[in-house]
């Protein structure tokens, strides 16, 4: 299998004396940058316009579809450049290329009345020897073709890096001011835009289950909150727990089969285990302090939260019994909202610096601590990793709106997810 | 979701109990007759009237004093009280007001619900964990001032539900209060 190339780049140590007058408020006049991170080298593909063999003019848009969301799902992985001409490979160093065809009824249904289907194939090759690597063959409904088009993409990226595309996943989300927020789910790419809920009350903190089917998230009834799950295939929402105080920070067990929660019935918020049916499993945690925004790790072992019990929130790990407390920031004066990555390897959070809040990623070791949005980020909040564990989607306000924002942390790049005018809030990206 | 059920199936059947009480005064105390006329019950025939231990002193809830249960405890009297940054501990101005909270409140003898606010800034989790300390601290010293814990629930809304926009030294005071409200 062909894999993407793989350099590790080290910038050490990068001192810079600057001039006095512009480090006016700086105690000394030294900078220093000590950043040891991986970085890719993309591979790059060429995408050619598929063949229309037949079909009317909603054939030529499906291929229209097709190959610009497969360019665009390429371009967002991260992994490649695109190019759409031979002519590119001036700049661009073409190892593969992806080409098909689409076959519809010769003329439209609107046309005819019938609702004959549309073949696509699609032919992942090497290049420029043009052996065929991979083909995939679907036949979609009018409304699946962003949908296909996100397979495939999945199909190249797996093929290509081994690693699992999220060309299908979404992000669901809090949208609304005034008390009423609602919930909303997007594909990654930001198309989709769905709304899930309308119940006039606050709806927060959602929490994909593991196979996509519920969404685990908090609400009010006559002013008392509850869990509650909603279906995402039938849009019904059920009771989960509705415990005297807060019911809030869902996060599902990897295996499906139990949550973790904050519940402050005892007099003040603790970590708890639940079942997906409300029933309590086990409390985790002990304390007159704050213990909130339970994570679990992708093995489901242990759990990273924030307890004030200091007097600051910070973060603490915890095994799944509430053994082997252990704690995990002490830079900051109030850290929260921790999530570890897919493959364990780190945690991202939300520190508040100032008056501003930012996103931090480090190792889930403590090692590493990097902060992604300083400066012009104003308010970055409530992060969720992507499932390929190289992205993040926060809520930041830096356009003086909250909007969502999906961030590569190989990168250090950005794009705007959502560009409502309320503010979007605690997102959470599908497994 | 029950405990707001209860209250007001028990609302309602307070409410029949009054009508059937007016109707008895106005129809010479032929009380057996009221209670099984369906008229009585014009918006919910299938309600079953309990026994009516308040119909013995009709007089005393028909007075003039006014249905605390349809006001907004601003209403009455009853003010929101403030905090500084971060905290969640009451000062004397605090404790001061919430005296004359807990007069009102128990001349009112209604529930109501103390909601926790935060300003904007910090996380929405966080925050709705320190609103929820605003509004138990509340809770707590009203209990402890004589007003019966039953009529006090808590809930916060940490930063969701400002009182007023903007970010500014103004309106983050003003967001960082525990409020009272008609359940």
């Amino acid at each position: 299998m062909i894999r993407t190339k793989r350099y590790i780049l080290t910038l050490a140590m990068v001192f810079a004396a600057l001039p006095g007058l512009t480090m006016a408020q700086g105690r000394n006049s030294e900078v220093i940058i000590d950043i040891t991170r991986e970085a890719f080298i993309k591979t790059d593909v060429l995408i050619n316009e598929l063949d229309v063999l037949a079909g009317g003019i909603s054939s030529a848009d499906a291929a229209t579809t097709m190959s610009s969301v497969v360019t665009n799902d390429l371009r967002l992985s991260g992994l490649f450049r695109v190019g759409h001409s031979e002519g590119d490979a001036d700049s661009l160093d073409f190892e593969f290329t992806i080409e098909g065809t689409v076959e519809g009824p010769l003329r439209d249904a609107d046309q005819t009345g019938e609702n004959g289907p549309i073949t696509i194939s699609l032919n992942l090759l090497s290049y420029p020897q043009r052996q065929l690597l991979m083909n995939k063959r679907y036949r979609p409904l009018p409304s699946q073709m962003r949908a296909t088009a996100h397979h495939f993409s999945n199909e190249v990226i797996h093929w290509l890096s081994g690693e699992a595309g999220m060309c299908l996943s979404r992000i669901v989300f809090s949208r609304g001011s005034g008390g009423r927020r609602d919930l909303y789910v997007v594909d990654y790419d930001g198309e989709g835009l769905l709304r899930l809920t309308a119940n006039r009350e606050l709806n927060l903190c959602p929490s994909w289950s593991p196979d996509g089917s519920e969404i685990a998230f908090t609400s009010y009834r006559r002013g008392e909150q509850g869990l509650f799950s909603l279906n995402t295939s039938n849009g019904k929402v059920r009771s989960i727990i509705s415990m005297e105080g807060l019911n809030y920070g869902a996060d599902w067990h990897p295996d499906g089969k139990e949550l973790l929660l904050a519940l402050s019935q005892s007099g003040n918020p603790e970590i708890y285990r639940i079942t997906p049916q409300g029933k309590i499993l086990k409390r985790l945690t002990v304390s007159k302090a704050i213990e909130i925004s339970p994570s679990w790790s992708p093995g489901g072992r242990d759990l990273v939260f924030t307890s004030d019990r200091t007097g600051t929130p910070q973060l603490y790990i915890i095994d799944s019994e509430g053994a082997g407390r252990r704690r995990l920031t002490f830079e900051g004066r109030y850290n929260d909202s921790a999530v570890w990555s897919p493959n364990g390897d780190q945690i991202v959070y939300a520190t508040r610096v100032g008056n501003y809040t930012q996103i931090v990623v480090m190792k889930s070791t403590g090692e590493n601590r990097r902060v992604l949005t300083g400066g012009r980020w104003r308010n970055s909040e409530d992060p969720s990793w992507a499932p390929d564990g190289r992205h993040i989607v926060f809520a930041s306000d830096r356009s003086g709106v909250f909007n969502l924002y999906v961030f590569d942390v190989v990168e250090d790049s950005f794009r705007q997810l959502t560009f409502g005018n309320d503010p979007d809030i605690t997102p959470a990206w599908s497994h | 979701m029950n405990r707001g059920w209860i209250t007001r199936s028990m609302m309602l059947a307070v409410g029949l109990v009054l009508i059937v009480a007016l109707v008895s005064l106005a129809g010479c105390g032929k009380k057996a007759e009221v209670e099984t006329d369906p008229a009585a019950g014009a918006g919910e025939p299938t309600e079953e009237v309990p026994p009516p231990p308040v119909a013995e002193e009709p007089e005393v809830v028909v007075d003039e004093g006014p249905d605390y249960a349809t006001l907004d405890p601003s209403e009455y009297g009853v003010q929101d009280v403030y905090f500084a940054f971060d905290q969640y501990d009451l000062d004397d101005e605090s404790m001061g007001l919430l005296s004359r909270n807990a007069r009102a409140m128990k001349e009112a003898g209604v529930v109501i619900l103390i909601s926790g606010h935060c300003d904007e800034r910090g996380t929405i989790e966080y925050n709705l964990a320190l609103g929820e300390k605003r509004a138990r601290a509340v809770r707590d010293y009203l209990v402890s001032l004589g007003v019966s814990a039953g009529q006090l629930k808590v809930t916060s809304y940490g930063e969701s539900k400002p009182f007023a926009q903007g970010s500014n030294e103004d309106a983050w005071a003003m967001n960082r209060r525990a409020h009272f409200e008609r359940p």
